[in-house]
């Protein structure tokens, strides 16, 4: 079973794009996060962004097309923190750019602390 | 009407060019006279003041199709008329400063190696380009576009409003410097524990963004903002003395201050605004207690614009 190592937040903020980078310690193609999980994940940056009703917020809706700036991003990794009960540490690596892909890595982090 | 454009339609003047001649170009912008050189320049919009769909569209037109897809990317209405509104303060901000020789459409932008946005300018024969720097930012209500001539700049601008989800002292250890926390420990009032808190982020964003690296690229740790007394003392919650100025040191080298950065913080309607600009070391008379001079424009592009530089709505300056 691979690893997940420290993942990392990076967000471009002279355009307001916002992207999640995790680092994946051994090549191995992420299993797809629980429908749960994708809704929570939805939530909370609905909230932080206090989207109105017109933004559809789906798995695959990026981050960079949500108009968060940097205090919203890290209110919102602090939020997702807090909701799973996870640490997200700074690092640079692989870009994630979407619902989904914050959505997976948390699961991993989530089964990597249960396994530690 | 609100300019009605959904995610999977094309936006209405590619139709009209499809079908009829163009329209006629947009009325040139009022020329503007240079920054100085301790100056910067801030131009801001107000979203909710345009509503008029076909004034969007000409807007569109000025963007470059790169410009357009990303706005076209933006979810729902409004982030894509803020998107739109946000390349076309930049646009027309810089070509009033070209004397009427640059159109707004006809600028070309890059990316520094962190992503912040500079002018690339063309090779003219006859005329040389103003070295413009700017910096953008905003809110849902507000954006504002800060110039200055050959000076690197940051601005950030947050709603005075803005409440955070998270606790202040929890984002504070987090993200600030331990010298940061221990001035927002000294407020007891939660009201303005808030407002400082806002207001060191707003500052702490501008200086980033001046270095060209942003929140990424400059941790928000490595350097403590803060205000610095007449008599070189800290002012602390319960001291407030007569102009105090707005400093930076390196976490690594307290006591060393960066003199090369000059700050302003001040509100802008409803909003509270942190510039921060390089001191011109070129020139000997900008010495280190020259603080940095505002000038203030709110303006819709193409219908008015107005100085408010000496108006009530730019107040409470600090620098």
């Amino acid at each position: 079973m691979a690893a997940v190592s420290a993942t990392s937040i990076r967000w471009k903020d002279f355009e307001c794009e916002v992207g999640f980078y995790g680092h994946i310690k051994e090549n191995l193609t992420l299993l797809e996060a629980k429908p749960e999980t994708v809704e929570k994940v939805c939530e909370i940056v609905k909230k932080q962004l206090a989207l109105k009703d017109e933004i559809v917020l789906t798995p695959d809706s990026k981050f960079s097309a949500l108009g968060a700036d940097s205090l919203d991003t890290v209110e919102i990794v602090m939020g997702l923190e807090e909701e799973f009960g996870i640490t997200v540490e700074e690092d640079n690596s692989q870009n994630i750019t979407t619902i989904q892909e914050a959505a997976d890595l948390i699961e991993k982090l989530v089964q990597q602390k249960a396994e530690a | 009407m609100f300019w009605l454009l959904r995610r999977n339609m094309l936006p209405l003047y590619l139709n009209s060019v499809a079908r009829r001649p163009f329209a006629s170009s947009p009325p040139p912008l009022p020329p503007a006279p240079l920054p100085c050189p301790r100056e910067t320049h801030i131009w801001y919009v107000v979203p909710d003041e345009l509503k008029d769909a076909s004034r969007l569209n000409q807007y569109m037109e000025l963007l470059s199709p790169c410009e357009r897809q990303s706005v076209l990317r933006m979810n729902g209405e409004r982030l894509q008329k803020g998107a739109l509104l946000a390349r076309t303060l930049v646009r027309t901000t810089l070509a009033r400063y070209t004397d009427g020789r640059l159109s707004p459409k006809s600028f070309k932008f890059r990316k520094n190696r962190f992503g912040k946005p500079e002018v690339e300018w063309d090779n003219y024969d006859l005329w040389a380009p103003p070295p413009l720097q700017f910096n953008i930012s905003h809110t849902s209500t507000m954006i504002a576009c800060g110039v200055t001539l050959d000076l690197p700049i940051g601005i950030d601008i947050e709603e005075k409003q803005r409440k955070t989800s998270n606790d202040i002292l929890s984002l504070a250890h987090r993200y600030f410097t331990s010298v940061e926390v221990a001035y927002l420990k000294t407020l007891a009032d939660p009201e303005c524990r808030q407002s400082e808190f806002i207001r060191l982020w707003t500052l702490k964003e501008a200086y980033v963004k001046a270095l060209g690296r942003g929140f990424s690229g400059a941790p928000f740790k490595d350097f403590t903002i803060r205000l610095e007394a007449s008599n070189g003392k800290q002012v602390t919650g319960e001291s407030k003395s007569d102009g105090p100025s707005i400093v930076v040191e390196a976490v690594d080298d307290p006591g060393i201050l960066m003199n090369r950065w000059k700050f302003a913080f001040f509100e802008l309607n409803s909003h509270y605004t942190a510039v921060c600009m390089e001191r011109d070391v070129k020139n000997p008379a900008d010495g280190e207690n020259n603080s940095l001079k505002l000038k203030v424009w709110r303006t819709l592009p193409f219908v008015e614009d107005e100085c408010v530089t000496e108006t009530d709505a730019v107040k409470n300056i600090i620098r």
